[in-house]
């Protein structure tokens, strides 16, 4: 049995991060919205319906299963450990029981789903009065300079209060709100529009200054690079604290791996999302690019990618990940390889592109054909120049069609070294006998036990 | 250019301010390419605006000229190798190169070209720090130097030194000189002896700046008829210890009362005789020696004096331009000669080969060997001509050839490109004249490869050849500035500028960091400031915003590790053993200099640690790899005993220490002076569960441990700061040096000089600014040349707040963008 098992230490003092629910019963009724979700669910006729909730949420995730379920007659499912980021809603794992809809819990990133949802919003309370104060002391009127308001989706449920504080202040302003439908001038879930409901696309913001209210995170940080406005200021309505917001450096960074880019040859696509079209769409035009352009890519999906899971193609230069954009893993600095945004790659590698940008595109819904950041591949051509990063030449290799069938040969036998180069250049390949290399010795006692703890560890 | 016997490749060469410019003019007037009169003024080789400004070369610049030696002269090449049977003409390609320290690196460049180096000495202030350093350069690619003495006019006009003094400074700066050949070469050596000796001819003195110059032969050649002795003879008296008797008609080796040093009688008199009645405008006797001298004024200068006259009297006597061919032509290697014994210096592959064989014998009909050394901006914005050696064979316009950069290595892909030679040119200073072919021999610029050269490489034909070898350049480029465009969207502007700047230059280093920041990297604070004028006026053309100057630091450890520091992989089944120590002295710069290079034997290696550094030997012989970039100075040496499947793991391993020594873990710096020894690995029984993933972030994490158990510490770049000055300026020097954490290791003086020369240790972070602090400090006396020379621990420890590297780390990491504090072992170490 030793070789089975250790002693249940590890598992005993294991410590589990769990916050105790202490809400009262009735509260959570309302704050999870299980009437609304009931009715949603009967007027549309669902019979399978699935739960999806993010880690923090799963310990009062049965009460709300139970609650639903005394209401309404439907077959529930509880969504955990989602596949990707519990931002999105998982169409994968709903299919696996074929729900016919989702209800999503938790801070949503309100990309395309391809499955009906229904999304139900965190709620906070906000200090309004607080905070259009600290507003009016920072800025006074919008005469001369409009200003456009994003409240964070935990306000979604004040939103009226918020609008009749806000155009009460600032009359000639905008409100970003949240937009669930699709829309044309829909951008990373929000809608623009003015006191009269009017909407606008996201070009009127241009001459805006931003301000965001709410606890500063990944969705303001993605707000402030991907959004072009005059300035971008952020109220945390606990605090009432006014910051501005600018990320000089984080586009200086994201530039070294545009470079970065330009210098691999291999090319990893890393899929670590699956619903929607567009998924697909995107993953077929970035190995157009990687062709276009001579370098070879492969597609790569490995679950939630971590740095040992990514460390196991070291023949790969470069990962573009085609992810929420609701994404940390993009600026982790512990990967053997970066990671860089599917818009970068594009910039990177098509030369249409304007090479200089001051707005990212995290949405890659954007870059595809129809949309505002759609670009033609441009053919590149043979060139070679300097890398800056590692002062060699770098040189562009375009397979050209025409070829005739002697040079074709000669091609084939160049792909076959080109692939055994990496192998080559290891020091074990796995297949060497070593006959007579190897010392001869008596077998000795090997180590007993399960890897995670060996009986007998070197000291 | 066929007659190769008859070509002259040289380089000039010499300290900043020594007059190689200006004496070069006198060998361009001799060819007819600027008027007689102007040579001396024009420094037609200091071909950019900014060059003849600040009256500095900064570029180093090719030309070629054509001369025709008397049938007498002729004579004198004695070695069938040095000339052409009946061909009087020849063809001298000669580079003018900078003096300042901060633009060695074209020397570099120019001494790999060329075969032979005229050093150039200002007699008054003798052989300098960079004439030492050029010299030894020189010598180090086999090139046959021959020295000139520069600015008699200066010794004779502002001095007023005695004849029998100035002779003594020749002889010291001679001897000077002969200690540091001597020094550097083997006179068994495959090049001979390379001494100068003013009476065999190989030592010129003279004027650049008044355009005329004499070598002992010209002053035989007047009296041998009065002597009747033979020139060769007579040239051996003229020199050194040899005393004439004008009442007894006899040499003698002593100095009696009454006679004369030969030298200071026959060849110093009658200049000095000249100079004081023209300078005190005696015109009878000058009109007197003027029929003497057989030197006939022309009407137009009849009626000068003073300077002027001087001048004309003394170039019309004694030629510079004369003088120096002479030197050149008899003295100097022909390409025949020297690739013999520089073949073995210049060629990576195998001594027997069919490339190899052709640079030795300077085999027109060989295959193309070429060397490129630098580009050379053309007046296309942004293209260059490459500029180089042919050693072996010929290269044709519209030939295809093998472009080789220096990261090719034989029978594989990388940085080799298969391309047409576009055009082949000649370089004669500001001009170009396109030419159809160049055989071997000669140096010649190409149109059309730049593209697929970064700054230096090798053409060919051959297709089995091996690169030619790299230059090694005496300085590094330690000094750094970030730029960025005043304008951001014109940041591809700047890119693009960068990476022509990058070819332009031999030394600077263009970085785009891991922050995303522009760096340019240079060896000096006047290299930077060069190449940043260039790069917002030529090559980027837009204003630009630059930081102050910083240096790069390095990280490395103090002791051993105080523990065994286990790192386990993320599935947990796997476990990494690991300790560091720093390297012994001496260890990281024989990994530099490569005498301890990846590529060694493994036996011989482990040999040679074992007896220089006291490496255990069978340690030593299981050094797993160096790195950063897989030759750096740190190793990781395989320290255990029977581990399973561990040649597996081997490659993943490796991958993370490259990772780990290129960022190391206070500031991500390049790690320096590491050993890390492996002692003990647990690996899972199945392949699947120790693959990459598993194994290359854990080494990383697992190096860290060991790092930050080791003390670690960082380094910094230091100068080597050569000043000169007279004593009265040596205790402001003190001064200004203590105030900048310098230290004086040795003073001295400049033997029969007023002059000390005091050699100091400086920061290279303290050094922004120096000179000029330096110059006003000691009334503008000292002049000092900063050299970078190795790197030295920052005193104190850098995870102590307060302490100066502390700051250096948390600078360093804030302008990376990193998190701000000291990075924590617990995230990086495991406990069983």
């Amino acid at each position: 049995m030793a070789n089975f098992t250790i002693d249940g230490k590890i598992c005993i003092e294991r410590e589990l991060g769990v916050v105790p629910t202490n809400r009262e019963f009735e509260d959570l009724i309302s704050h999870f919205d299980v009437l609304k979700t009931c009715k949603w669910i009967s007027d549309n006729n669902y019979s399978k319906v699935c739960l999806q909730f993010p880690d923090e949420l799963l310990n009062v995730s049965a009460v709300i299963f139970e609650e639903i379920k005394n209401k309404c007659d439907v077959d529930l499912y509880i969504l955990g450990d989602t596949s990707y980021a519990s931002c999105c809603v998982d169409a994968v794992a709903a299919m696996h029981v074929q729900g016919d809809a989702v209800i999503h819990y938790g801070r949503s990133c309100f990309t395309k789903s391809n499955i009906p949802v229904f999304t139900v919003l965190p709620k906070k309370k906000l200090n309004l009065e607080a905070s259009m104060k600290t507003l009016q002391n920072n800025f006074g009127s919008d005469e001369i300079d409009k200003l456009c308001l994003f409240y964070d989706a935990e306000f979604e449920h004040c939103k009226d209060e918020i609008e009749k504080a806000w155009y009460q202040q600032y009359p000639n302003s905008y409100i970003a709100y949240i937009a669930l439908e699709e829309n044309r001038n829909r951008f990373l879930g929000r809608l623009v529009r003015d006191l009269n409901g009017e909407v606008y696309n996201s070009d009127v913001l241009k001459n805006c200054t931003c301000i965001y209210i709410g606890l500063s995170g990944q969705t303001l940080f993605i707000y402030t690079i991907s959004i072009e406005a005059k300035q971008w200021f952020s109220l945390n309505p606990e605090t009432l604290e006014i910051v501005s917001k600018t990320e000089t450096a984080w586009f200086k960074r994201r530039r070294y791996l545009i470079e970065k880019c330009k210098d691999a040859n291999v090319i990893g696509i890393l899929i670590c999302k699956l619903a929607g079209d567009q998924t697909k769409d995107i993953i077929n035009r970035l190995k157009d690019l990687c062709k276009v352009n001579g370098k070879k890519s492969y597609i790569i999906s490995v679950g939630k990618p971590n740095v040992a899971k990514l460390a196991n193609f070291p023949e790969i230069d470069i990962y573009v990940m085609v992810a929420c954009p609701e994404n940390d893993l993009y600026n982790n600095r512990d990967f053997y390889k970066p990671i860089v945004y599917p818009f970068e790659l594009k910039v990177a590698l098509n030369s249409n592109r304007q090479s200089y940008f001051t707005n990212h595109v995290t949405d890659y819904d954007e870059l595809l054909p129809g949309n505002k950041h759609y670009c033609d591949i441009n053919e590149a051509k043979e060139t070679t120049d300097v890398s800056l990063i590692t002062n060699k030449i770098r040189e562009t290799k375009v397979h050209s069609s025409i070829e005739s069938s002697l040079e074709l040969a000669e091609k084939q036998s160049m792909a076959l070294e080109t692939i055994g180069q990496n192998l080559q250049e290891r020091s074990w390949k796995g297949l060497e006998q070593k006959l007579g290399e190897t010392e001869v010795k008596k077998a000795e006692e090997g180590r007993k036990g399960i890897p995670l703890q060996y009986n007998n560890e070197p000291e | 250019m066929d007659k190769k016997r008859n070509i002259r490749n040289m380089s000039v060469i010499a300290h900043v301010d020594h007059g190689k410019s200006t004496l070069t003019d006198s060998l361009v007037s001799k060819a007819g390419i600027i008027a007689n009169a102007r040579a001396g003024e024009t420094r037609f080789t200091d071909t950019r605006k900014d060059e003849q400004d600040r009256c500095i070369t900064i570029k180093s610049t090719a030309i070629s000229m054509f001369f025709e030696l008397e049938e007498k002269d002729l004579v004198f090449i004695t070695n069938p190798d040095q000339r052409e049977k009946g061909e009087k003409g020849f063809l001298i390609n000669l580079i003018d190169s900078p003096g300042h320290v901060d633009f060695s690196s074209e020397v570099t460049a120019a001494l790999r070209v060329t075969d032979g180096a005229l050093v150039v000495v200002d007699c008054v202030s003798g052989v300098c720090v960079q004439t030492e350093t050029v010299l030894r350069q020189a010598i180090a690619e086999r090139i046959k130097p021959i020295l000139f003495m520069n600015k008699m006019d200066r010794a004779l006009l502002e001095l007023q030194l005695e004849s029998e003094e100035l002779y003594q400074t020749f002889q010291r700066i001679v001897e000077n000189v002969n200690v540091i050949i001597a020094t550097y070469n083997d006179d068994g050596g495959p090049m001979g002896e390379v001494r100068v000796d003013p009476s065999k001819g190989s030592v010129g003195f003279g004027s650049g700046l008044h355009g005329w110059a004499f070598t002992l032969k010209q002053f035989a050649e007047m009296y041998a008829d009065k002597f009747k002795i033979d020139l060769v003879k007579l040239m051996n008296r003229l020199w050194g210890e040899n005393f004439f008797n004008a009442k007894t008609k006899k040499w003698s080796k002593q100095k009696d009362n009454d006679n004369k040093r030969s030298f200071c009688m026959y060849v110093l008199d009658p200049i000095y005789k000249v100079f004081d009645a023209i300078m005190n405008f005696r015109k009878e006797e000058i009109d007197g020696l003027l029929k003497k001298l057989g030197v006939t004024l022309k009407h137009e200068d009849s009626d000068k004096d003073g300077k002027a006259l001087l001048k004309v009297v003394m170039r019309s006597w004694l030629p510079a331009g004369e003088a120096l061919l002479q030197m050149i032509a008899i003295h100097l290697p022909s390409p025949v000669v020297a690739q013999k014994y520089r073949m073995e210096m210049l060629y990576e592959g195998p001594q027997d080969d069919e490339a190899a064989i052709g640079i030795k014998n300077c085999d027109p009909e060989a295959p193309l060997m070429m060397y490129v050394s630098k580009m050379v901006p053309t007046s296309d914005k942004g293209r260059f001509y490459a500029f180089g050696r042919v050693f072996s064979g010929r290269v044709v316009t519209g030939q295809k050839g093998r472009i080789m950069g220096p990261n090719y290595q034989p029978g594989k892909k990388e940085d080799l490109y298969e391309k047409t030679i576009q055009r082949t040119i000649l370089m004669m200073g500001r001009y170009v004249e396109a030419i159809e072919d160049v055989p071997c021999g000669n140096i010649c610029g190409l149109v059309g490869v730049d593209q697929f050269l970064v700054k230096t490489g090798t053409i060919t034909t051959f297709k089995n050849a091996h690169n030619m070898k790299v230059m090694k350049f005496s300085v590094s480029p330690v000094v750094r500035v970030a730029v960025e465009p005043k304008n951001p969207a014109d940041l591809p502007k700047l890119v693009e500028g960068l990476k022509r700047l990058a070819k332009s230059d031999p030394m600077v280093q263009c970085i785009n960091e891991e922050s995303g920041e522009y760096i340019v990297a240079g060896a000096g604070e006047l290299h930077l400031e060069i190449c940043l004028k260039d790069l917002e006026e030529d090559h980027a053309c837009i204003p630009i915003k630059k930081s102050d100057p910083v240096v790069s630091y390095r990280e490395t450890v103090n002791e051993e590790s105080d523990q065994m520091c286990l790192s386990k992989s993320p599935n947990k089944h796997n476990r990494l053993f690991m300790k560091a120590q720093p390297m012994p002295d001496g260890l990281p710069e024989d990994i530099d200099e490569g005498r301890v290079n990846p590529r060694d034997d493994f036996k011989t290696r482990a040999r040679y640690l074992g007896e220089k550094y006291q490496y255990d030997v069978t340690e030593a012989r299981k050094i797993w790899c160096f790195g950063p970039e897989d030759t750096g100075p740190n190793i990781l040496v395989d320290c255990s005993k029977g581990v399973q499947y561990l040649n597996e793991i081997k490659d993943s391993v490796v991958a993370g220490f490259q990772w780990a020594t290129k960022e190391g873990v206070m500031a991500e710096e390049n790690l320096r002076g590491v050993r890390f020894n492996i002692y003990d690995v647990t690996l899972h029984t199945d392949a699947i569960h120790r693959g990459g993933g598993q194994i290359i972030p854990t080494t990383r994490r697992c190096l860290y441990a060991c790092l930050l158990t080791a003390k670690p510490r960082i380094m910094e770049p230091v100068y080597l700061c050569e000043i000169q000055c007279p004593e009265v300026a040596v205790g402001g020097i003190y001064g200004v040096l203590n105030r900048r954490r310098g230290h004086v290791f040795e003073e001295s003086q400049v033997a029969g000089t007023p002059m000390f020369v005091v050699k100091a240790y400086l920061p290279v972070n303290e050094s922004f600014g120096f000179t000029a602090d330096l110059r006003s400090n000691t009334g503008g006396q000292a002049f000092p040349q900063c050299v970078f020379d190795h790197w030295q621990v920052l005193p104190g420890d850098p995870c102590e707040p307060g302490t100066k590297p502390y700051v250096v780390v948390q600078d360093t990491r804030k302008r990376k963008g990193l998190k701000e504090g000291l990075p924590d072992l617990n995230q990086y170490l495991d406990k069983l």
